[in-house]
């Protein structure tokens, strides 16, 4: 790497040369290795559904939607070690921006489960009837799709912005058609088309860079 | 015929050094950075960066804090309003310099 000395007698060019390249290289060091959570949490999510998938077909119990939880614990486990293990870079506005937007995803997606749970228990335990549930797979799939497509507008990348509208697409009519363990093969669709691709098309573009 | 003459306003001394040019350019761009991803970024010894922003600090234009993580010391530098204000104003100076035919 190019050393910069304290030169004081620049020419404007020179000035320039300095602000574009320097800029360049912050820049491109900050984007490495940003498409890694998105490839995690494809591969994460695509397989969890598949397993509900098979599990929830065999058994015949949803019970088994409780993977989702040992999921999430199991990706930030892994984001951890991917964050020690990584260069060091700063946070810019673009990197805390996508950072907030999935953690946010992470707590409405959970959240929501955990609310529509309790509410059963309640209402079961007070004899109050049947909660009135929402599509709430229809309901992830906006919102993972929404997020998805946040990501790609401020990282400017026009292949992921397509390729989440298209996954949530599919999703949601996939969401809408199909009922019970069926209604799982949305979120493959969301993991590998959503998040499984574009974090392979980021991770290739800082590579070529 | 009248001769056009063009003012130049002076480029901010501060700024116009290689490495405090290269400093600001990197900060401008992110929320923080710490001095061992300066350091790597524009190739300075330690004791050079040091003193550079030291200027820039004393200049009003970056904030220096100093901080601990786990046993060892972390240097963080954020760019300041002042800073960011000087940056943009050095850069129009530049491209009014630039714009002027060479003769």
């Amino acid at each position: 790497m190019e050393t910069i000395v304290n030169k004081e007698n620049l020419s404007t060019e020179n000035s320039l040369k300095i602000i574009a390249e320097t800029m360049e290289r912050s820049r491109k060091t900050i984007a490495k290795n940003l498409g890694k959570p998105l490839i995690l949490w494809g591969c994460l999510v695509a397989v969890t559904a598949l397993v509900i998938y098979f599990l929830w077909s065999k058994t015949g119990s949803p019970v088994w939607n409780l993977l989702w939880f040992a999921m999430s614990a199991i990706g930030v486990v892994c984001n951890i070690i991917m964050d020690k293990n990584k260069e060091k870079a700063p946070k810019t506005e673009v990197s805390r921006i996508i950072g907030k937007t999935w953690m946010w995803f992470g707590i409405f997606a959970t959240g929501f489960y955990f609310l529509i749970w309790v509410a059963a228990l309640i209402m079961r335990y007070f004899e109050l009837g049947n909660i009135v549930v929402a599509n709430m797979t229809l309901v992830i799939a906006l919102l993972m799709g929404l997020c998805g497509v946040i990501t790609g507008v401020v990282m400017k990348m026009k292949s992921v912005v397509a390729c989440l509208v298209v996954a949530t697409a599919i999703s949601v009519v996939v969401a809408l058609i199909c009922n019970g363990p069926a209604q799982l093969l949305v979120f493959v669709v969301l993991g590998i088309l959503g998040l499984l691709i574009p974090g392979m098309i980021l991770q290739n573009k800082t590579k070529q860079n | 015929m009248e001769e056009k003459q063009t003012t130049f306003k002076p480029l901010d001394p501060l700024l116009h050094s290689e490495l405090r040019l290269a400093v600001m350019s990197i900060l401008i761009g992110v929320e923080e950075a710490d001095f061992v991803y300066i350091k790597a970024q524009t190739g300075a010894t330690a004791g050079n960066l040091s003193v550079q922003l030291d200027k820039l600090s004393a200049a009003g234009y970056i904030e220096v804090e100093k901080t601990f993580k786990g046993k060892k010391t972390c240097t963080i530098c954020r760019i300041t309003g002042k800073g960011r204000d000087a940056f943009a104003e050095y850069v129009e100076t530049l491209k009014q310099y630039l714009q002027i035919p060479k003769v």
